[in-house]
């Protein structure tokens, strides 16, 4: 499978240790605030995620692992601490800029895929090209057949979200998330609302992506998944903890 | 491959037809709105003006003693003048039906193969008249029941009667034109008849009426008054008495001032039914952009900066926009012809063909474009503002910060309601900005049809106010004067009479301090303890016994001379005598519509013309008060009989409330357009209303669905969305109420202004908010059917499965 374009040349199996950094966390803080105060869901997150990494956040639900993902995303805005992607700081962007810098660079994936209903899956995954000004006229529609292809959907290109399973629709919403052929993908709980069967061949979509010179950063609450990704951070209560049974306890 | 962007505008435009529909009928309602009345603005306007120019309407008309062919001859070789003609112009009573007479006017014209000047347009049957027929004038044949090829009785001075045979219909834009603004609504009927019938119709064989028309503007009426003079003293030097002249600028039509006063309104209604159609576009781009915050969301998600996700939407509404400019161009202007062809026979205005008026289709384009863009500014700008994480989460940190607002307080501490009029009240109040708007929309709507109504009444109440200097039942004018006692004695043989008043009247001329003529004025002098009249004073007193020359002048009269004061004195030409007289009052009556008037005593107007203790014009009372139309008719038939018997020659004897009849026929006109637009404000309001609630319907589901999961029956799912939308219709009607008072004076005014030139009497009615009532109750119901039912048909599964 050559899902990418080959702009990270496959460098046979990942080194994270060698690899330079892709991702740096400093010190993020996030705080809600609400009529009963203010509560702290990031409480400080220092961490760095090396190109070509399959880096799992795994914690118990609530622990914030979906908020901290936002923060890398830069969906959601931190309280305090800074975000480097690239060497970008991402949270020094205005909101446009952001968006526009997250359309080329970031593929995000949802547990409920977060596919527009009223587009046909070739629409949903052309999306990304033509919001963030990479529309080429007929090499986007090429290479949106192409991912569609690779993602096994090429019979369903015109259909509506609403007409495939679950599975089939998340699998479009990773064909979508690679539309800009981005360096780095972020997943939250991608296999949350599967079924084991079809979590799997998800799963092994990223390990390819992955091989394929990938920087790929999942978030899920399932710690049996843990064991195929190259790197786990554990999350408790905001905060990062060293082993699993601190972060499952 | 279309960009996603734009297949998701068109997903939206054809995925959600009834939302689809809902925006694009409120924006074509408005555009309809605006298409009708600027093409008939523009067309009546230019008829108007064509038409009339066409007809060569005179500049000058003069009621004389006789104007002889030499004299006519010296008259087009004057300064100033550029085409003369004279003619027979006279008063007959015709019959209308048993026991009907109406006064109509007719006239001879000396030489119809050679007549040039206040020309008419054949309409059907044949012109000019020979000898025993006559040319009906048409806007007036209605009055006087004949059609095409009947006969139509007249009776003539002796009294004997005589048939002339209907051989023609005419349209004659200068119908009206020697009197005031609304000289066309209170015109008698009009015929043409041949001058070698004059003898026959005892009528003397003398040219009366000399038109001319004036070389050099014949827009200004300065210059036409002077021409005029030149033209009053050489016939005075020849010997021939001028009894009235009047003075018409050419583009002048006599309905003009009811045009424009409608114009105003109507265009001042259009612009609010405008900004009710833009509030119902906010109103549901609002729901819309709620509903598809995770859209937006993902739009960001993958690259999509703000304005660009915007302009989307604002795409979206320009499609709107364009398909509504698609259906009101052809449809406006189809219904704009309709609405011409009926309103050009009500204003006497000849259409110069149907064409296409690009003002009116540039305006709508424009109308188009612009307002769903600015109603939808707002809603798009404040939608698209929202974070991805808050869109895809469906929490906004400023709303778990907000507090329950007191109404919820409020409502929630409501005891004794039924449980499910609880419900239907807090679902009412849920959505407070989209609850807003739906009420501002069908506010205004009922508001703005409570005001027609009042406008309306308002107007009546002038004809009211007005018809306190008519209250005489019955207006009896002989041919010559007579003495009052005698009259008097008379008529205390008719039975129902209460009150019989000699009152003395003359035509005269308001002569300006340099000499020139500045208006033709009625002189009336009723007896100074008249108990036929209660006059309006704006200003100053009414007439005293021991007043010399005094007079009280109406408001035409005071707008001839400007700068007149109370205590000024005035010059009058009265029978070709100039005398002075102080002006004591100003009086309210109806504005421009009417002649210039100068009240006096009979003493001093009876003593000027050397009739004291005789009168031509006698009011009389019944002993009854609150005569009918009918009954002061048969009264004044009674009079008229027994006056004939006792050998008088009467002029006429008219119904008291005849005149105020005639001036509703022009109100009616406007009456009938201000309806028509209330007409569209109630379907835009009603629009708005079906929006709301099945946009609240569909924001529902989810509870509906647990409500029916619960065991709710259908019945009780459509009477909560039934009991919403009553509840939405009745606090409009409220909140109507109110608002439509500041609506009611300004329209009210607007056309009290333009047809009376003052400010209007502020009636509140209760017949608007009566009948209103009973509309916002049909249309909250019918409004809130169908999402009702369609809410009532939801299965639970589908409901539950909505997100
Ligand atoms: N928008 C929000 N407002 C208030 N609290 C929130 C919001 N989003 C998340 N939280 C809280 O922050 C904590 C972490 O949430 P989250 O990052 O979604 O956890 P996870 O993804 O690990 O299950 C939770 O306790 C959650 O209730
Ligand atoms: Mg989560």
């Amino acid at each position: 499978m050559t899902i990418s374009r080959h702009r990270n040349p496959p460098e046979a199996p990942p080194t994270p240790a060698g690899a330079p950094v892709i991702i740096d966390l400093r010190e993020v803080k996030k705080a809600y605030h609400s009529p009963a105060g203010d509560f702290w869901a990031l409480k400080g997150i220092s961490a760095q995620v090396h190109t070509g990494e399959f880096l799992g956040i795994v914690g118990r639900s609530g622990a914030g692992k979906s908020t901290l993902l936002n923060m890398i995303s830069g969906v959601d805005s931190l309280t305090s601490g800074e975000v480097l992607v690239d060497g970008i700081s991402i949270h020094a962007m205005d909101e446009n800029q952001a968006a526009l810098w997250r359309g080329r660079n970031l593929g995000v994936i949802y547990q409920s895929f977060q596919l527009m209903p009223m587009l046909s899956l070739l629409q949903n995954v052309l999306l990304p090209m033509d919001m963030s000004g990479m529309w080429r006229n007929g090499r986007s529609v090429t290479r949106a057949r192409q991912l569609l292809d690779e993602v096994g959907l090429s019979d369903h290109i015109h259909k509506l979200p609403s007409a495939i399973s679950g599975g089939q629709q998340q699998r479009v919403a990773i064909a979508r998330a690679l539309a800009n052929d981005p360096p780095i993908l972020l997943a939250d709980e991608p296999t949350g609302r599967l079924d084991s069967g079809t979590a799997d061949s998800i799963m092994k979509i990223f390990e390819q992506l992955v091989a394929g010179g990938k920087t790929i950063v999942m978030v899920t609450h399932d710690q049996s998944l843990a064991s195929r990704m190259s790197r786990v951070l554990w999350l408790a209560d905001g905060s990062l903890v060293q082993t699993r049974t601190e972060a499952m306890a | 491959m279309i960009r996603p962007r734009w297949q998701k505008v068109f997903a939206d435009l054809i995925g959600n037809k009834t939302r689809s529909l809902l925006v694009i009928l409120s924006i074509a309602v408005g555009l309809f709105a605006i298409g009708i009345l600027e093409t008939n603005h523009e067309i009546i306007t230019a008829d108007m003006l064509t038409g009339y120019h066409n007809t060569n309407p005179a500049n000058i008309t003069m009621q004389t003693s006789g104007i002889s062919d030499d004299l006519l001859d010296t008259v087009r070789g004057m300064d100033g003048v550029d085409q003369a003609e004279h003619l027979r112009s006279f008063s007959l009573r015709a019959h209308t039906g048993t026991s009907q007479w109406l006064q109509m006017d007719l006239m001879a014209i000396p030489d119809y193969d050679d007549f040039e000047i206040n020309t008419v347009s054949l309409m059907e049957g044949r012109f000019p008249p020979k000898r025993g027929e006559v040319v009906l004038e048409q806007s007036k044949m209605d009055d006087l029941n004949v059609a095409l090829g009947d006969t139509l009785e007249v009776e003539l001075p002796s009294g004997r009667s005589r048939e002339l045979l209907v051989v023609g219909v005419v349209q004659v834009q200068t119908l009206g034109a020697v009197s005031g603004g609304g000289g066309f609504f209170v015109a008698n009927p009009l015929g043409y008849v041949n001058p070698d019938d004059l003898g026959w119709l005892e009528q003397p064989n003398t040219n009366n009426r000399l038109v001319i028309t004036v070389l050099g503007d014949n827009e200004d009426e300065i210059y036409i008054q002077t021409v005029a003079q030149e033209i009053r003293d050489d016939l005075k030097a020849d010997g021939v008495t001028v009894n009235s002249a009047v003075i018409r600028k050419r583009s002048s039509h006599p309905t003009a001032v009811y045009v424009d006063a409608i114009s105003q309104v109507l265009f001042a209604l259009g612009a609010l039914v405008v900004l009710l159609s833009s509030f119902l576009i906010t109103n549901t781009l609002n729901a819309l952009l709620t509903q598809q915050t995770q859209q937006i969301g993902i739009l960001k998600l993958v690259g999509g900066r703000r304005w660009q996700v915007a302009l989307i939407y604002l795409v979206l509404i320009l499609v709107y926009g364009l398909v509504a400019l698609a259906i009101s161009i052809p449809l406006s202007a189809r219904a704009a012809y309709v609405l011409l062809e009926y309103l050009a026979g009500q204003i006497n205005v000849e259409l110069q063909g149907y064409r296409v008026v690009p003002a009116a289709v540039y305006l709508q384009i424009a109308i188009a474009v612009i307002v769903p863009q600015l109603a939808g500014l707002v809603p798009v700008l404040q939608g698209t503002r929202i974070r991805v994480q808050q869109a895809f989460s469906g929490i906004r940190e400023e709303d778990s910060l907000q507090q329950h607002g007191w109404l919820e307080q409020k409502l929630a501490r409501l005891r004794g309601l039924p449980r499910p009029l609880l419900i239907s009240l807090r679902n009412t109040f849920r959505r407070k900005g989209r609850l807003v708007l739906t009420l501002i929309t069908l506010t205004l709507g009922g508001a703005i049809f409570i005001a027609t109504i009042n406008t309306r009444s308002s107007v009546d109440a002038y004809l009211t106010q007005l018809s306190h200097y008519f209250l005489a039942d019955v207006n009896l004018s002989l041919e010559d004067p007579e003495r009052i006692a005698r009259v008097t004695k008379e008529l205390s043989a008719v039975p129902g009479i209460s009150l019989v008043e000699g009152w003395a009247g003359a035509t005269g001329e308001i002569i300006t301090a340099s000499g020139a003529v500045a208006d033709s004025a009625q002189v009336i002098g009723p007896p100074v303890d008249t108990q036929l009249m209660t006059p309006t004073l704006l200003e100053g007193r009414w007439l005293l016994p021991e007043d010399a020359r005094a007079i009280v002048v109406n408001e035409r009269f005071r707008d001839s001379l400007p700068g007149l004061q109370i205590g000024d004195s005035v010059t009058l030409r009265i029978n070709g005598k100039e005398t002075d007289w102080v002006v004591v009052g100003f009086l309210k009556m109806a504005g421009r519509s009417l002649d210039s008037m100068a009240y006096t005593s009979y003493d001093q107007l009876a003593h000027l013309t050397g009739s004291v203790r005789q009168a031509r014009l006698f009011r009389i009372a019944a002993d009854q008060p609150n005569r009918t139309l009918e009954e002061q008719s048969e009264l004044a038939r009674q009079v008229e009989l027994a006056m004939r018997d006792a050998g008088y020659t009467v002029t006429e004897a008219r119904a008291g409330l005849m005149v105020l009849d005639k001036t509703d026929d022009g109100l009616n006109v406007m009456t009938s357009f201000l309806l028509i637009l209330s007409g569209l404000a109630a379907v835009v309001g009603s629009i708005g209303l079906a929006g709301t609630l099945s946009i609240n319907v569909l924001e529902r589901m989810r509870e509906i669905g647990v409500m029916r999961a619960v065991g709710a029956s259908n019945r009780d799912v459509i009477r909560m969305v039934l009991v919403e939308g009553l509840i939405i219709g009745l606090l409009s009607w409220l909140l109507s109420l109110v608002v439509a008072v500041p609506i009611s004076k300004l329209l009210s005014d607007l056309i009290s202004m333009a047809i009376f030139s003052t400010t209007s009497i502020f009636v509140y009615t209760l017949n608007g908010p009566l009948l209103w009532l009973g509309v916002v109750i049909v249309l909250s119901v019918i409004s809130s059917l169908a999402p009702a039912i369609s809410a009532a048909r939801l299965t639970i599964r589908e409901v539950l499965a909505y997100e």
